[in-house]
């Protein structure tokens, strides 16, 4: 049984993907010092945490079926320290925080694994904007303005505040998830505030996850880049016209990978996503009660409370349900650029492969013309013609054993 | 264990719901000391309560329903009002009694979905299968070998749900679909039930559906009707396939036994829309437990069965177009018809059958599927899965074939 279980349940938009990027290339090599990050697959954890909440993800359940209870039986048959990573963990409910805090080998009495809760967190005023961007990086054609009224809707009936809540309201996360464990177990990395050291995140990572003086190739090929205002519009305006035509295969790849992720996230000197200033004073309240309610239950904090706060409210904000036209247009020319560029690649790819199809017939022609397999076919050909002859050749296939039994 | 006399309240219902208790949380007074890691939600004791109002379930239900998180996104496990301090974040607590009952609805369909896979499960395994009512030589024979019998082979096409139910009891017959150079029989109906029998198909189908006013809007935006229920379009294309002299319109169903030469005249039952509501909704839950083709598999071999023996899930409401929607389904069904006239198929029927008049729409008695009477058919059907404990289920040999989205 593991030791040491470290869970990192969320939040989504902290670092995450980077950071299980390094865990999962580094996997090999964490094992080389007793940690487990127990993944044949980028997305493992991702399944895992889809079965153990049973969520539907666009088809993606399918290929989640027992996933958790695999993770966990990896987990209990490591000797030493395991890792598992998922930000959408944060909308556990209670009872399943209690089946995955048992499956991991945790016991009420203390006998069983140390089990480790980290939960990474940033600021309402960064993380409003940023999960509106992913709902739209997710086929949503929601207004930001539609958005916030849903998220400050107290009732929270809506598909989108039920959601957000589950995977943002850090001491609600914290208490389903930290019930029954002890504070020191829980520890709350905090995302450092606009204009810090680049890697002063992952520093924090690093030392909520006991990564101290391992050599780890940090080099990150998943992320989850931000989009600006006018580009996040733009693909609201792409789901707008093709989400009733475009099957969720085809949308990945193409809208959130390509055109949202590859091609412009590259656009960095357009406005960025932000709060309105009439309600950036919402939000801030509301993470300064949650920094006095974290800062009270004496967790382990990674990094700095005060962090929670978030930045002050944005002097010219840029409206996303009203974007500038020239921007949107700049943003929809570079869509263009890289459809076309991946439509030529794509058409390359398909004459080489009707070239190499070419190839492949002519050779089956050519096997079709020795005499051996004409003489068959001509043999074949005569018993098929008469009941006898059918029924011979069906006890020699059933015989033979051969599929050619139903051509 | 210390807690709050709030919590210790909390825990004397939990205790009072698992020995059977029926006492709304509202009335509920008495306390015991606080124990166990977490209690479970307003919606998990709320079901629990509603199950004893029903006739009460065994201590497994009971752990299942306590332990069992709604499947899918929504709203989380809440808080009892009353039970726990204030805090200033989380959900509200709540009333379990005020609860919506599409709430108690997204509990259920989940453990109900759990109970389909169980039964599946139980079925396919030999040893603890039903002895099965022997059946007559001949008909077996029929089943078995569909070459071997003399009557001429055929095929159903048009209406999906209508086909669906169709093979399953012609099956039971001794008359399954198939054959060698069968007749190919579009069974079609009103539009109006056409589009109610679609939506059911869709919601029991590899793909689910969304609720039948979304589906129903959707559908009526179109300039076409679906593909199953444009009849003559149907005809065409399995006219191609074997041949204009070998397709006929079925409008009179009563006819249908005789023509594929039934030996028994099987009385296809019908399923209320709250049904076909649950079925739609248990998809959803079992879509998260088995493969797509298999959960098409599962609800209509084994679950719808299970309501088709529940009384109140075929003498409830049926399914009727809103008045929003009349006109687009009058005007579609008439020139539904005289395409079949206009194509020249024979029909065995009334083609004007086919038709919808406006005034037999306004009339239609029926009703939209409601979460009150869906949550109670998923307790019936909770209930009846618990007192069976180990009976064997229908076996899933329902043909699922590609015809039912031709």
């Amino acid at each position: 049984m593991s030791q040491r279980v470290l869970l990192h349940v969320g939040t989504p938009k902290t670092g995450t993907s980077g950071l299980q990027d390094v865990l999962f290339r580094n996997r090999e090599r964490l094992l080389e010092h007793g940690i487990l990050y127990p993944a044949e697959r980028f997305d493992a954890h991702f399944l895992a945490a889809l079965d153990l909440m049973r969520l539907p993800w666009g088809g993606l359940e399918t290929e989640a079926f027992g996933a958790w209870d695999d993770l966990a039986a990896q987990v209990r048959a490591h000797e030493g320290t395991a890792i598992i990573s998922h930000e959408i963990l944060a909308t556990a409910s209670r009872s399943q925080v209690g089946r995955a805090l048992e499956s991991l080998g945790h016991r009420a009495d203390g006998t069983g694994a140390e089990v480790h809760v980290v939960l990474s967190v940033r600021d309402l005023v960064r993380q409003v904007p940023a999960e509106w961007q992913e709902n739209v990086k997710h086929r949503s054609t929601i207004t930001f303005e539609r958005f916030l009224e849903q998220l400050r809707d107290p009732a929270r009936e809506s598909r989108i505040a039920t959601w957000f809540w589950g995977v943002q309201e850090i001491p609600d996360i914290l208490d389903r998830w930290g019930h029954a464990l002890p504070p020191e177990r829980i520890h709350v990395v905090t995302v450092p505030a606009p204009g810090g050291p680049p890697d002063l995140l992952w520093q924090r990572f690093t030392r909520a996850f006991g990564l101290d003086g391992l050599e780890l190739d940090l080099t990150v090929e998943r992320a989850n880049p931000s989009l600006g205002a006018p580009e996040t519009a733009l693909v609201r305006r792409i789901n707008q016209a093709v989400n009733q035509r475009l099957e969720p295969a085809d949308y990945r790849p193409l809208v959130r990978e390509l055109l949202a992720h590859r091609t412009l996230s590259q656009r960095s000197r357009s406005p960025r996503l932000a709060l309105p200033p009439d309600v950036h004073p919402w939000a801030a309240d509301l993470c300064a009660r949650w920094v006095e309610e974290v800062r009270a239950r004496g967790y382990d904090v990674v990094g700095d409370l005060e962090d929670l706060r978030g930045p002050s409210a944005s002097t010219a904000w840029a409206d996303p349900d009203a974007p500038s036209e020239t921007q949107v247009a700049g943003a929809a020319v570079d869509a263009i650029a890289a459809l076309l560029l991946d439509n030529a690649r794509l058409s390359h790819e398909e004459q080489r492969l009707h070239a190499e199809l070419a190839e492949t017939r002519e050779a089956l022609q050519r096997s079709y013309l020795r005499p051996s397999y004409r003489l068959r076919e001509r043999v074949v050909g005569r018993l098929q013609g008469g009941r006898v002859g059918r029924a011979a050749l069906g006890a020699y296939r059933a015989v033979r054993g051969r599929s050619s039994r139903s051509a | 264990m210390s807690g709050t006399p709030g919590e210790g309240r909390a825990w004397a219902w939990l205790d009072h719901l698992q020995a059977g208790g029926t006492t709304p949380w509202a009335r509920w007074s008495a306390e015991v000391p606080t124990r166990g890691r977490v209690l479970p939600g307003a919606q998990q004791l709320e079901l629990l309560r509603r199950l004893n109002l029903a006739g009460g379930v065994s201590p497994r239900l009971a752990q299942r329903v306590l332990g069992a998180s709604a499947p899918g996104r929504g709203r989380p496990d809440l808080e009892l009002v009353g039970a726990t301090e204030v805090r200033g974040f989380g959900w509200a607590p709540v009333d379990p009694a005020d609860l919506p009952d599409d709430e108690l609805v997204r509990v259920a369909t989940g453990l109900v979905a759990e109970d389909v896979r169980e039964a599946a499960a139980r079925a396919s395994d030999p040893a603890a299968a039903a002895p099965r009512t022997a059946r007559p030589v001949l008909q077996r024979v029929r089943t078995a070998w569909p070459w071997a019998r003399r009557a001429p082979a055929y095929r159903l096409a048009g209406d999906p749900w209508l086909g669906s139910l169709w093979r399953r009891e012609l099956a039971a017959a001794g008359r399954p679909p198939g054959g060698r150079a069968p007749e190919v029989l579009v069974l079609a109906g009103p539009l109006s039930v056409g589009l109610a029998h679609t939506w059911s198909a869709r919601s029991a189908g590899v793909d689910g559906a969304p609720p039948w006013p979304q589906w129903l809007a959707a559908t009526t935006e179109r300039r076409h009707v679906p593909r199953p229920l444009d009849v003559a379009a149907v005809a065409d294309r399995w006219a191609t396939r074997v041949g204009r002299e070998r397709v006929r319109v079925v409008v009179d169903l009563d006819r249908l036994p005789a023509v594929v030469d039934a030996p028994v005249r099987p009385q296809a039952p019908r399923l209320s829309g709250d049904a076909v509501e649950l079925v739609r909704r248990v998809g959803v839950g079992l879509g998260l437990l088995v493969l797509p083709r298999a959960r098409q598999e599962l609800l209509r071999g084994v679950l719808v069965p299970m309501l088709h023996d529940l009384p109140s899930a075929t003498a409830g409401p049926r399914l009727v177009v809103p008045p929003e929607h009349h006109r687009w389904v009058a005007r579609r069904s008439v020139q539904v018809r005289a395409a079949v006239l206009r194509a020249g198929y024979p029909v065995l029927g009334d083609p004007d059958a086919l038709v919808d008049a406006p005034d037999a729409l306004a009339e239609a008695e029926g009703a939209p599927p409601s979460d009150a009477a869906v949550l109670d058919l998923a307790v019936a059907l909770l209930r009846r899965h618990d007192d069976r404990g180990a009976t064997s289920p229908a076996t899933p040999t329902i043909p699922t074939t590609r015809e039912d989205e031709r």
